[in-house]
């Protein structure tokens, strides 16, 4: 199943409300950082996934339009976040796998991963130093008798 | 398809089968290793590839329910609160391993004598020690001499580092008095034996793509291919064989195609892991075996032993650089290990310091555990938790059982028609009481050591990744499957060698044991050639 691009302009903004930018601005929302590709890729391989979302697309667009606005996307934030959470009593799915989805999608981001201090790549094959131990932490155990039986 | 025949067959390729292999090259007999998975590839672990932390929910999970590898078998563990956890192919489940390495102490081998309860084992910690030190040698370890919880050991490389996390809860444990040390662990701290230096790309737990972790498909195994061992993989074997004279004559085993071949042999031994080994006893039976091969005492698949685990996690107002280095292997704790009477249960628990997450790791837990919302809030909560939490493991010395065991699932069978195991398994009252003072001691631990809040789980569900006591050892063929030195008492050209034969389970790890343990027999078999079936 491929969203239509009114499906995706609601999942993006979804996105962005369950993964908005960050106050201070350093992390972009994960609809702005295009994970609505990412979304697609694992409804490609989840089937399952399909009519979870597609309803729930649908949901909050209803809802929002039930407000008076003219899409889900044109409302603030904190409304945005008031309709999903409203919606999540018929929509049980919906927030749990958006949320799991979104979640793996972000903080796998090479833009996301930068802002927590690390490079934007695999751990191999460059690795991670790590600074001499402070091994003298250990002299009151090793003053310590034996703590074994024979 | 009859291949011809050798002298030894090893079924399994993992810890156990592999320093078999090694040790009985020498011998110049003619030795295959049967192995119904392949060799791994370093450049496909998970730690090459940008996404990385998701393959542990796909063909790097624990489970073989989950894995969708075809070299896999299916295990019903729906009766057990503990899932199985292991890995199928050349280094068996020490591709998957964590590397923490320790020892069993002295009073691990005789806890009836000193606290009266399971039985003592038929040998003792001097007997292994110079096989742990072989061990040591072959696998690499790393540590540091002087703890006071052992008797005087010697590794060849120097220990893991213990980085900012492990310093911080060393301090912690310091100020409670505790016990501590850095762990024991199967890594290259350097370069060694051609394998190249660890460079802390953190999760061992899906394979180690520098080489540096002792699987041992990197260790024993290109030796003892070198030697003359030929390593037969893909070959899943189905049953072993009796001849008219009562010996082990051979195997029935498929290949990748699910052609049928027949392997002949002198000596049989077994290496396929606690659930693996009793499996394939239960599935050889015949005319006079009608409840197993070699289970004349009924106790094949019995007294399974895990070690209930008990997960505490901390979460601190610092970095503490947790994504760095080896995640299993970091620091130990064995203050709680032997029996105390004023406690309400008997026996003892090690702890093991984890280090932290990586970004998606931190997000799903902050996501299970409560602690992370969606929403405007989310980034604030995150930042609480990323890189600020270090996990610590509650081991618990399991106590043998038989109720607690590996039969056959009457309808579950692998890919070849094999029937595949199936695990009952309860948790004792015992066990129950010392993960509840193991958790509540974990998390006075991390509180000492800074954390502002901890979380816990206990029983750990997918901690069924230490396997022993299916085939337990002992004097009396009545009361055990194998002797001192892993012969089944029915058939006497049938070794076992994996941890299916531990009496007891300790509160450590097990695998340097179970190699240890191989090594000792290995020589009983090399000393005892000529005599051998007696
Ligand atoms: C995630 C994880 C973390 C772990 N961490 C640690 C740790 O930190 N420290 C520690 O000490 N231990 C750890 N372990 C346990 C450790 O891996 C095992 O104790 C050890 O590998 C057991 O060795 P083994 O030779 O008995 O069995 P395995 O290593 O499991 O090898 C058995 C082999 O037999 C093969 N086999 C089975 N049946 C057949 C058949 N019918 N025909 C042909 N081949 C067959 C299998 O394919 C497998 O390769 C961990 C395990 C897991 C899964």
């Amino acid at each position: 199943m491929s969203l239509g691009p009114e499906e995706q302009r609601t999942l993006a903004s979804v996105l962005d409300t369950i993964l908005p930018p960050s106050k201070q601005g350093q992390r972009a929302g994960a609809g702005g950082l295009g994970l609505v590709n990412h979304i697609q890729e694992v409804l490609a391989e989840s089937p399952i996934m399909q009519p979870i979302i597609a309803s729930g697309l649908a949901a909050a667009q209803a809802a929002a339009r039930r407000r008076g606005a003219g899409d889900f996307e044109t409302l603030p934030q904190d409304a945005r976040q008031r309709i999903l959470e409203e919606i999540s009593a018929e929509q049980p799915d919906l927030l749990p796998s958006l949320t799991f989805h979104g979640y793996v999608g972000y903080y796998q981001h090479p833009d996301v991963i930068q802002t927590l201090g690390l490079e934007p790549r695999p751990p191999h094959p460059k690795g991670y130093e790590i600074e001499e131990s402070d091994l003298s932490l250990l002299d009151p155990v090793r003053a310590r008798p034996k703590l074994y039986r024979e | 398809m009859s291949e011809e025949p050798v002298d030894v067959l090893i079924i399994g390729a993992g810890a156990a089968g592999a320093a078999m292999a090694w040790s009985l090259a020498e011998t110049r007999m003619k030795i295959v290793c049967l192995e119904q998975g392949d060799w791994m590839d370093p450049d496909d672990y998970p730690t090459t590839r940008a996404g990385w932390e998701m393959e542990r929910f796909g063909r790097f999970g624990f489970s073989p329910n989950g894995r969708g590898r075809e070299t896999d078998y299916p295990i019903n563990d729906s009766s057990s609160p503990i899932q199985i956890s292991n890995f199928n192919g050349v280094g068996g489940s020490t591709i998957l391993y964590a590397a923490h390495f320790p020892r069993f102490r002295p009073g691990d081998f005789k806890i009836r004598t000193l606290d009266d309860v399971a039985d003592d084992w038929p040998i003792d910690y001097d007997t292994l020690a110079p096989y742990y030190d072989q061990n040591a040698i072959m696998m690499g370890v790393a540590g540091l001499a002087g703890d006071p919880a052992y008797p005087d050991k010697d590794v060849p490389l120097p220990p893991v580092p213990l980085g900012k996390l492990g310093e911080t809860i060393g301090r912690g444990f310091n100020q409670l008095g505790w016990h501590w040390w850095p762990s024991d662990s199967a890594i290259a701290t350097r370069e060694y034996q051609g394998r190249a230096a660890c460079i802390n790309l953190g999760p061992c737990i899906m394979g180690c793509a520098q080489g540096a972790k002792a699987s041992t498909d990197v260790t024993y195994w290109p030796v003892a291919v070198r030697a003359g061992v030929e390593l037969r993989t893909r070959s899943r074997v189905r049953e072993i064989t009796l001849g008219e004279d009562g010996l082990a004559n051979g195997v029935v085993y498929y290949d990748a195609d699910g052609l049928e071949h027949r392997q002949e042999a002198a000596i049989v031994i077994l290496a396929c892991n606690g659930i693996g080994t009793p499996r394939l006893l239960l599935n050889s039976a015949n005319k006079d075996f009608p409840d197993g091969l070699a289970n004349r005492s009924g106790l094949v698949g019995k007294n399974l032993m895990f070690h209930p685990y008990g997960m505490v996690t901390g979460v601190f107002d610092e970095r503490l650089e947790g994504y760095k280095g080896p995640t299993g292997c970091c620091i130990m704790s064995q203050e709680f290990y032997e029996t105390d009477p004023a406690r309400d249960f008997v026996r003892g628990y090690s702890f093991e310091i984890l280090r932290g997450m990586g970004p998606v790791s931190t997000a799903l837990w902050g996501m299970s555990t409560g602690h992370l919302p969606w929403g405007v809030d989310h980034h604030a909560a995150y930042d609480e938790i990323w890189d600020k939490t270090a996990g610590m493991v509650v081991i618990c010395e399991d106590l043998p059982e038989e109720r607690n065991c590996v039969s056959l699932d009457p309808d579950l069978v692998d890919s070849d028609g094999i029937p595949a195991p199936k695990v009952d398994y309860r948790l004792s009252d015992n066990s129950l009481a010392m993960l509840e003072h193991g958790v509540a001691r974990g998390r006075e631990g991390l509180v000492a050591s800074g954390s502002i809040f901890t979380t816990a789980e206990a029983p750990l569900p997918p901690a069924g990744w230490h396997l022993m006591g299916t085939t337990r050892m002992g004097r009396d063929p009545k009361a055990s499957v194998v002797n001192e030195w892993g012969r089944c008492h029915d058939v006497k050209n049938l070794f076992i060698i994996d941890g299916s034969i531990f009496v007891t389970a300790a509160a450590v790890n097990p695998t340097n044991t179970i190699q240890a343990l191989t090594l000792y027999i290995a020589d009983q078999i090399k000393k005892n050639l000529t005599n051998l079936f007696e």
